[in-house]
């Protein structure tokens, strides 16, 4: 295995993946459509990747741990969203809506 | 060079991103999602870990992505013009401001372990030899979750008898 | 005598046996009581023969025995055993005795009750708890033994348990006696935090020694003090043991001669150094006794019941009791004790074969019943002419040893004119009462003819008794102890322990005055109650206040009642109140109604939609990572 010297700092993927994150965040908090909550996830579980990846060039090559989590993070994210969707259309059969702050029977 | 490449992947991941949180559109919202996972593929070169970023555009840029429009087509979002975002959206950017604050402190807080400089190269045949020989059976268990999800979400989403 | 722990053991196990089987034993097991009783009473019998040898070596200290009861290595270890020497023998003595009568007695008077075994069970559990506190070498173990006797005594007095005036003659036992039991728990408790024991011996032999902290001592003596008046009726706690007539007959007995009341006699005579170390205690007890015998003496006049009557002789005689311990004559305190459960178990048990013959209390509805009641008559003029103190009955000697101590002891002549005076009005209320049921013309002819004398079971039990009211105040004399196998007469044996034997002595004047007191007053008593009714109504209207004062206890009862309902209910109302408002309402109310209404406001919190969940989950995310961070750095 090789290394190589990089002009990008491990800091800047970090931040960059802070930031996705946190507009990751926002979109849950702030949106009621599921779908759109559910895109929101998506840039979530890919921020989580970068940091991994970045983590594990940078720092932890050896097993790759951090590739091989990012695989799986991947892999789950795609069996997330197919099963999220199917109960996101269940849903909308029920209720005859997609949005998540009419779905309130959870409460006192 | 490679910096520039870093800004400029960068930016086309936080627009990106930014669009699906804002866009009052869902269908622009889920390309501008396309966009910004295809951003974190170019990061993933950027690591020189190759193999992610061609599964990255594979999964998300295929798979994912068509699923998404395909839920807001069969969920009919774009046609009733609701509103897209809850009542508590100043509250939901106060919070996300107040996490990437605390996260931004961390990593300026942070000495880092290593010279932070050096990226290893990471060749596809050494990723190919770890998942399926050290990582084999987490790898394995993996497919079967993937399995299951699928045959689950085409449970739930089958309709019901006597359903229209 | 090392094994005197077999005594308690016996009667405890007549009591599980009759308490677990009676129903199925023939005649209900009452053989096996008094079998046991009678076993008991002739072991008594051996360890008398053994302290008589034992005091003959010399240097006798009392024998002690205990076993480890508990211990908390370093800090607290609880013995528990026996000690026998010559007081806790007199104890003994007239507690078994007297038990056996009694059960050969109850035999007959109980028979066909339909609650026998469980009788004979809680006497049988009487009797071993008293012999249990006059065994007791520390304190605890004392306290267990006298708590569980108040306990048989509650369930004795209220064993008629159908009829109201005995359940509430029982629960006044139980409380009175309490009030008095507390002060007894506190004092000792006192004593342990003092001393650091609750072994007697040692105790005394530092109360002696000055090496408890005056001031305690004094609060410990006072309060074992209030539970000795607790449990023998002393004034101001007086007021449950006439009461305790509604018991059956033989359990009154057994409480005034030989179980219960005695007990606190007991206690002073066994703490008696413990008191006599405390400035002061001497004359308390004095004046307390003297109360109570002067007040005894006094209402017993007027009283109609012939078992009140009874039952305040027994006041007057524990007063008296009190009176000579206040003067330091434990031996004729003992002495005292000694024959008057004798006496007094002969004139309650005989005053029961009236009962049951007649099924009549009050004096004024009998009469004339000498001729019918050939045994019981005599036995109980007897009783009441040793409690007079007629000469040469056993009373006698025994008041008369009384009178000398109080003479010799440390207290203010005073006292000693108080007991003078008590004696004429002693022997005027048993001349009264003995005149009143047994002669004269019947005053109900209905009761009169009905009236049989006792089966022999009731009879032979009595007839012992009062055989033994006539001699054993003898055992004063020399001769007659020598003759019993002692080494000198009552005097020379019992005395406590730290003392030494007393000379029995004899102050003339006081024998002479009680003698011609005593004539006199039996003299006056048959003039005014022997013939004709005229002189007794005369005698009542001499003074209607003081007859109405007499008949009615001085309103004592009535005074506690008062003070009960005035000050006692309202204090309950105001903790009632207190309790009710404070404590329920706004306490444990108030708890339960807050957390509802802050639950009621919190519940809004939920509002079900995930978002707000979300929200919360972030917000929480980035204040633990602040704190988790602020901490790192």
């Amino acid at each position: 295995m090789e290394t190589v010297s990089s002009s990008i700092p491990l800091e800047n993927f970090i931040v960059l993946s802070s930031m996705l994150f946190s507009i990751g965040v926002y979109g849950v908090l702030a949106r009621r459509n599921a779908v759109l909550i559910l895109m929101s996830v998506e840039l979530m579980l890919n921020a989580v990747s970068i940091n991994m990846v970045a983590f594990a060039v940078y720092t932890a090559p050896s097993l790759f741990v951090g590739i091989i989590f990012a695989i799986f993070v991947i892999t789950i994210a795609a069996a997330e969203v197919g099963l999220a969707l199917a109960i996101v259309l269940r849903v909308f059969k029920n209720r005859g809506t997609a949005n998540v702050d009419e779905i309130d029977t959870l409460k006192w | 060079m490679t910096q520039v490449f870093f800004y400029l992947i960068s930016a086309v991941v936080i627009a990106g991103a930014l669009g699906v949180v804002l866009v009052r559109n869902v269908v622009y919202a889920a390309l501008l999602l396309i966009m910004s996972l295809m951003g974190v593929a170019g990061i993933y070169i950027l690591l020189s870990v190759e193999f992610l970023a061609l599964v990255q555009v594979l999964v998300y840029g295929g798979a994912v992505t068509v699923l998404v429009l395909f839920a807001l087509m069969l969920t009919r979002t774009g046609e009733l013009k609701e509103k897209l975002d809850g009542e508590q959206k100043p509250l939901a950017a106060v919070a996300a401001i107040a996490l990437l604050g605390t996260f931004l402190a961390m990593i300026m807080q942070t000495a880092w372990p290593r010279d932070v400089n050096q990226l290893t190269v990471v060749p596809f045949t050494d990723i190919g030899d770890a998942l399926f020989n050290r990582w084999a059976v987490p790898f394995e268990i993996a497919s079967g979750v993937l399995l299951v999800a699928l045959i689950g979400a085409v449970v739930i989403a089958m309709q019901e008898e006597g359903e229209r | 005598m090392d094994d005197a722990w077999v005594l308690p053991a016996l009667p405890i196990a007549g009591f599980v046996v009759l308490l677990l089987f009676s129903p199925w034993l023939p005649r209900k097991g009452d053989w096996l009581a008094i079998g046991l009783m009678g076993i008991t009473f002739l072991l008594v019998l051996v360890i008398g023969r053994d302290v008589q040898n034992a005091i003959g070596d010399g240097n006798f200290h009392g024998v002690a025995r205990s076993w480890q009861w508990s211990n908390i290595p370093g800090v607290l270890e609880i013995r528990m055993g026996t000690f026998v020497d010559q007081i806790t023998l007199v104890m003994l003595f007239c507690v078994t005795f007297v038990a056996t009568m009694v059960m050969v007695y109850s035999t007959s008077y109980m028979h066909g009750d339909r609650r026998y075994g469980w009788f004979y069970a809680i006497v049988s559990l009487f009797v071993a708890s008293m012999l249990t506190l006059v065994l007791a070498d520390n304190l605890l173990l004392l306290y267990f033994a006298w708590e569980l006797v108040g306990l048989c005594s509650m369930l004795l007095i209220g064993y008629y348990n159908d009829k109201q005036s005995a359940a509430e003659a029982a629960k006044k036992a139980f409380i009175t006696t309490r009030v008095g039991d507390v002060g007894l728990l506190i004092g000792i408790i006192i004593l342990f935090t003092q001393t650091h024991t609750f072994n007697i011996q040692q105790i005394l032999a530092m109360a002696e020694a000055g090496d408890i902290n005056s001031k305690w001592l004094t609060g410990a003596a006072i309060c074992m003090f209030a539970g000795a008046c607790g449990k023998s009726a002393q004034f101001p706690l007086h007021v449950w043991l006439p009461d305790a007539m509604e018991g059956p007959t033989p359990v009154s007995a057994l409480i005034h001669a030989a179980t219960m009341v005695v007990a606190g006699v007991y206690l002073v005579a066994r703490m008696l150094p413990l008191f006599e170390a405390v400035d002061g205690m001497p004359e308390l007890i004095t004046v307390i006794g003297l109360i109570t015998t002067l007040g005894a003496a006094f209402i017993g006049l007027a009283q109609r019941d012939i078992k009140r009557v009874v039952a305040y002789s027994t006041l007057n005689s524990l007063g008296l009791m009190m009176v000579a311990l206040g003067s330091g004559a434990v031996g004729a305190a003992m002495l005292y004790l000694f024959v008057h459960s004798f006496f007094k178990a002969s004139l309650f048990l005989a005053s029961g074969s009236v009962i049951h013959a007649t099924e009549q209390q009050e004096v004024d509805k009998l009469g004339g019943l000498w001729s019918k009641m050939p045994i019981t008559a005599p036995v109980f003029a007897i009783g009441a002419a040793a409690m007079a103190g007629v000469i040469p009955l056993s009373g006698f000697w025994a008041k008369d040893e009384i009178l000398a101590g109080v003479y010799h002891g440390p207290v203010n002549h005073a006292a000693l004119v108080l007991v003078l005076i008590s004696l004429p009005v002693t022997a005027l209320y048993m001349t009264r009462v003995v005149l009143l049921t047994f002669f004269g013309e019947p005053k109900d002819h209905h009761v009169h003819e009905h009236a049989h004398e006792s089966p022999p079971l009731m009879t032979v039990p009595i007839a012992i008794l009062a055989g033994l009211t006539l001699v054993a105040g003898l055992v004063i004399f020399e001769g007659v102890g020598k003759a019993l196998g002692f080494h000198s007469g009552w005097l020379g044996f019992v005395y406590n322990l730290g003392e030494g034997p007393e000379e029995f002595k004899v102050v003339w004047w006081l024998s002479i005055y009680s003698v011609v007191s005593v004539g006199a007053s039996i003299a006056a008593g048959a003039w005014i109650w022997g013939g004709a009714a005229e002189p007794s109504k005369r005698a009542a209207a001499f003074s209607p206040f003081l007859y109405r004062m007499f008949l009615n206890r001085f309103y004592i009862d009535e005074v506690y009642q008062l003070v009960i309902d005035k000050v006692v209910l309202a204090a309950g109302q105001a903790v009632a109140w207190f309790d009710r408002a404070v404590v329920n309402d706004s306490g444990v109310n108030g708890t339960g109604e807050a957390t509802n209404y802050l639950a009621f406001l919190a519940k809004y919190q939920q509002t079900g939609k995930i978002p707000n969940y979300a929200l919360g989950i972030v917000i929480g995310v980035v204040v633990i990572a602040i704190v988790a961070f602020g901490y790192r750095t």
